[in-house]
């Protein structure tokens, strides 16, 4: 019983980190129709910016605000540089986002240097609680709390604030949005900007979590991350916390149980959805 | 002498390799209801569209208030006063009405107020549904909710694509009033397939054939003239 | 029509002209390591043109058509380690492996080409990964991560005649193709490429059509990873990974998409590239680096360069003979006033 919990703590946390990173995917998707394949190098970026910070510093949270603070500045250089030139053309974007991401993971390399980096949680995230039996890990419980969070504030600036009640037409309905004299393209680089500041909190997340971090994990997670937004629904924000807890479930029991099939499960996963519900398991009333 | 609020000249537009636009060129009189007419096809969607901004035209000028508003982006020429109701109204269908009117407006300023006032006044149905999500509510209301949207803004002239299309006659009936009201306050450029609404609104017409403006007059001559009503609308 | 006609075969006599030149290179030079690096060509150039029929012809982007190259590869590889490495299994490897390239591209076709395109290159860059992981996992049959080597039959042995296979088949594969993309068929395909709504209301099933295109491009990419194995005699992992995909994107958009020889020539400039800058990482670390110097170039060509190298010197020669033309036409009008 007490596996199955800490399993299902596990889940969760991993869930969250992959949900920071499906959020911003989403909502790009959402409100500009970009598939950003580039996404996962910026959770590494992240991951990178972060902890180099967080090593100078010393102080984990300015780590964090370092991670946020590059995500903010790769986002808004790349949505200016790269997506622009190809809005509208599906195949040119999604050809140039994985150029875009390779590019990243590279630099990652030239940077910080080609060697995998370690990182641990500060002393006061360090450690555990009991209950009862059962162990649970601070800094997994720290993640879903801040998941949570950013759930919560995201999802208030979308429904309670003006440039979220944009975002959300826009989702619906871009021209019309213009027509009525927001500027579209101020908004897109925003979202993309805020987005990629998300996904750059997943990795600095999740260097403390799993002790080392490295190039190829955004390659890893971004694959993760299109899983969930195909399973929660292209451009639902609730989805893609929903679905982004079901692939950590269920990846965290089959790493115990099957861990062969640990990524074959989320494949198999997106697969039946892809099958019989194109449009994502949590997507309702959107025409 | 009426003053001249919108004038296009030799607008050409073309979407993608298609040439839509060959040569549409018309005035509108602030004040008045400028009727556009055509055969499905001609390219008045189009027009509206390019005068938007949506579908930039590739020759021509388009002026608003003297000024040259052509190569403009769609936010812009909406914050100059254009409001656009466009042929499927683009409600978002996952906001509220109060939600779908709040994304138009620009400023929370006394006018706008003002007019929020006065369109909820002109559309109970509105003020009524007001938290009703906006996919939910029915083919009339959608227009008047489109119209109301287009309208709060301090707009000085409405684009409007074909209001009666799809609509039950008696509520077209009263979406024509609400625009004979409209037109109290506002200039407006109505593309309408229903010649009968077209004829009690409007004051002066334009007919598009092949994305040209070949014809225009009173709406009050066209009447009378069924040799131009046969050979460029199919009414006899 | 008769001067199109004309010209047809005035390219294909230079495409002739071109392989047998190919034909008689290993008798005129003797270098091993350049004869590798054009073999490593052809086949990259056959890998290539399986991608150019997704992307150039069809308008379908995969990112994990690796997998097809891989399958190829491992199923080869895998039948000469179970059994004998004679010419009777390597039919059968090349069978097994056209057979399971087939099924996959076929079921990733019909779950995903009916939806947008990036669910096609999502679900192939997913697999692609999965394909990798298990050829990690499967240590027993696959020998994880590190590979194995194999021995291949004697024919093979000899350098030379594996130049000729691989070139022959590379010619007959790119006269093949070019048969299929100017077939009616083909046009069909780049009607979808260009307007697919427009090409389904004309009554064209273009889901059918696309699954075709999808297993028909596996099915070549598999051979390419057969070949890929007999010339390395050793398989690893790394054949699933993603830079060879990547290699295929550089090769179709550099070379120039939708025109088959531009393939082969992206496949030459890459890895004569890869073997320079290998070199020149002893001159300094950042050469080793080259995927960053690759993707800056592919994301350049991206937004600059859509046509690719064929595809910019096509347009040329359409334009040169389009004003040739022209000129003509004028000149006998001329000659009639006169």
């Amino acid at each position: 019983m007490d596996l199955f919990f800490s399993l299902t703590v596990n889940g969760l946390a991993t869930g969250m980190l992959i949900f920071l990173l499906a959020a911003g995917l989403t909502l790009i998707f959402g409100l500009m129709d970009v598939l950003n394949f580039a996404h996962g190098g910026l959770f590494v970026w992240g991951a990178f910016s972060g902890v180099w910070v967080y090593d100078l510093t010393g102080s984990f949270w300015l780590g964090i605000v370092g991670a946020i603070i590059t995500g903010l500045i790769l986002g808004a250089i790349i949505e200016y540089l790269i997506i622009r030139p190809v809005y509208g053309n599906h195949v040119q974007q999604i050809l140039i986002t994985l150029g875009l991401m390779l590019v990243l993971s590279e630099l990652i390399k030239v940077v910080f240097g080609p060697d995998q980096k370690a990182a641990t949680a500060p002393e006061y995230l360090q450690g555990s609680f009991m209950v009862g039996d059962v162990i649970l890990i601070k800094y997994r419980l720290f993640i879903i709390l801040v998941g949570f969070i950013v759930f919560g504030v995201t999802s208030l600036i979308l429904k309670r604030t003006r440039i979220g009640l944009i975002v959300r037409a826009g989702v619906m309905n871009k021209e019309m949005v213009q027509t009525l004299g927001v500027n579209i393209r101020l908004v897109f680089m925003l979202v993309f900007m805020v987005g990629a500041a998300m996904a750059a909190l997943g990795g600095m997340l999740m260097a403390p979590y799993s002790g080392v971090i490295y190039a190829e994990m955004g390659l890893e997670f971004g694959i993760l991350a299109f899983i969930v937004v195909v399973i929660g629904g292209m451009g639902s924000f609730s989805g893609s916390l929903l679905a982004a807890i079901l692939v950590g479930l269920a990846q965290a029991y089959m790493a115990y149980y099957v861990p062969a099939l640990s990524l074959a499960v989320n494949m198999l996963l997106m697969t039946v959805v892809l099958i019989f519900r194109p449009q994502g398991l949590f997507r309702v009333g959107v025409k | 002498m009426m003053s001249t609020l919108l004038e296009l000249n030799n607008v050409q537009t073309h979407i993608n390799q298609f040439h839509i636009l060959h040569d549409i060129s018309f005035e509108v009189p602030k004040g008045e209801v400028t009727v556009l007419l055509g055969r499905n096809g001609a390219g008045k969607t189009t027009t509206l569209r390019s005068i938007m901004g949506l579908n930039p035209p590739t020759e021509g000028t388009v002026s608003y208030k003297g000024q040259v508003i052509n190569k403009w982006k769609p936010h812009m020429i909406a914050r100059n006063g254009i409001g656009y109701v466009p042929e499927d109204q683009g409600i978002f269908g996952d906001l509220t009405v109060g939600e779908n009117i709040r994304v138009a407006m620009q400023k929370e300023d006394e006018t706008t107020t003002e007019h929020l006032e006065w369109v909820l006044e002109l559309f109970p149905d509105l003020k009524k549904f007001w938290k009703k999500p906006g996919g939910q509510l029915s083919g009339g209301q959608k227009q008047m909710l489109a119209i109301a949207r287009a309208y709060v803004n301090d707009n000085e002239l409405l684009l409007i694509d074909e209001p009666s299309k799809g609509l039950a006659p008696i509520i077209v009936e009263k979406v024509m009033e609400s625009i004979l009201y409209m037109k109290e306050k506002t200039t407006i450029v109505l593309v309408e397939q229903n010649f009968m609404m077209a004829s009690k609104i409007g004051d002066s017409f334009h007919i598009i054939d092949d994305g040209k403006t070949v014809h225009n007059g009173m709406m009050s001559d066209l009447k009378q003239d069924k040799n131009l009503m046969k050979k460029y609308l199919g009414i006899a | 029509m008769q001067q199109l006609r004309l010209n047809f075969e005035k390219s294909t006599w230079i495409y002739l002209v071109i392989a047998s030149l190919l034909f008689i290179l290993p008798f005129m030079m003797s270098g091993r390591s350049i004869m590798f690096l054009v073999m490593q060509i052809f086949i990259f150039g056959i890998f290539a043109m399986s991608y150019d029929l997704l992307l150039g012809y069809t308008g379908i982007v995969s990112f994990g058509h690796a997998m097809f190259f891989g399958i190829g590869a491992y199923s080869i590889a895998i039948v000469f380690d179970l059994n004998e490495p004679t010419m009777f299994y390597l039919i059968v490897g090349v069978l097994i492996a056209v057979l399971l390239a087939a099924i996959v591209s076929f079921v990733v076709g019909i779950l995903t080409l009916r939806l947008k395109s990036h669910f096609y290159a999502m679900l192939t860059l997913a697999l692609a990964g999965l394909f990798l992981v298990a050829a990690e996992k499967w240590r027993s049959v696959t020998g994880g991560a590190d590979g194995f080597t194999i021995s291949v039959p004697e024919f093979f042995k000899d350098r030379t005649n594996l130049y000729l296979v691989c070139l022959i088949v590379m010619v007959l594969f790119f006269f093949g193709l070019r048969r299929f993309t100017n077939s009616p068929l083909g046009r069909v395909l780049m009607a979808i490429r260009e307007n697919e709504g427009r090409t389904e209301s004309l009554g064209y099933k273009v889901l059918h059509y696309k699954v075709i295109v999808s297993v028909v491009s596996g099915v070549v990419a598999s051979i390419a990873g057969v070949l890929y194995m007999l010339s390395l005699r050793f398989v690893d992992t790394s054949v699933f990974a993603t830079e060879v995909t990547l290699d295929a994107l550089l090769m179709t958009i550099i070379g120039g998409v939708g025109t088959l020889v531009g393939p082969i020539i992206g496949a030459a400039l890459i890895e004569f590239a890869h073997h320079w800058l290998s070199d020149l990482s002893d001159v300094h670390w950042i050469f080793e680096r080259w995927i960053i110097l690759f993707g800056a170039v592919y994301i350049l060509a991206v937004i600059f360069f859509p046509k690719g190298i064929a595809g910019t010197i096509q347009e040329l020669y359409r334009k040169k003979r389009k004003k040739r033309q022209d000129n003509k036409e004028i000149k006998s009008e001329d000659k009639m006033a006169g």
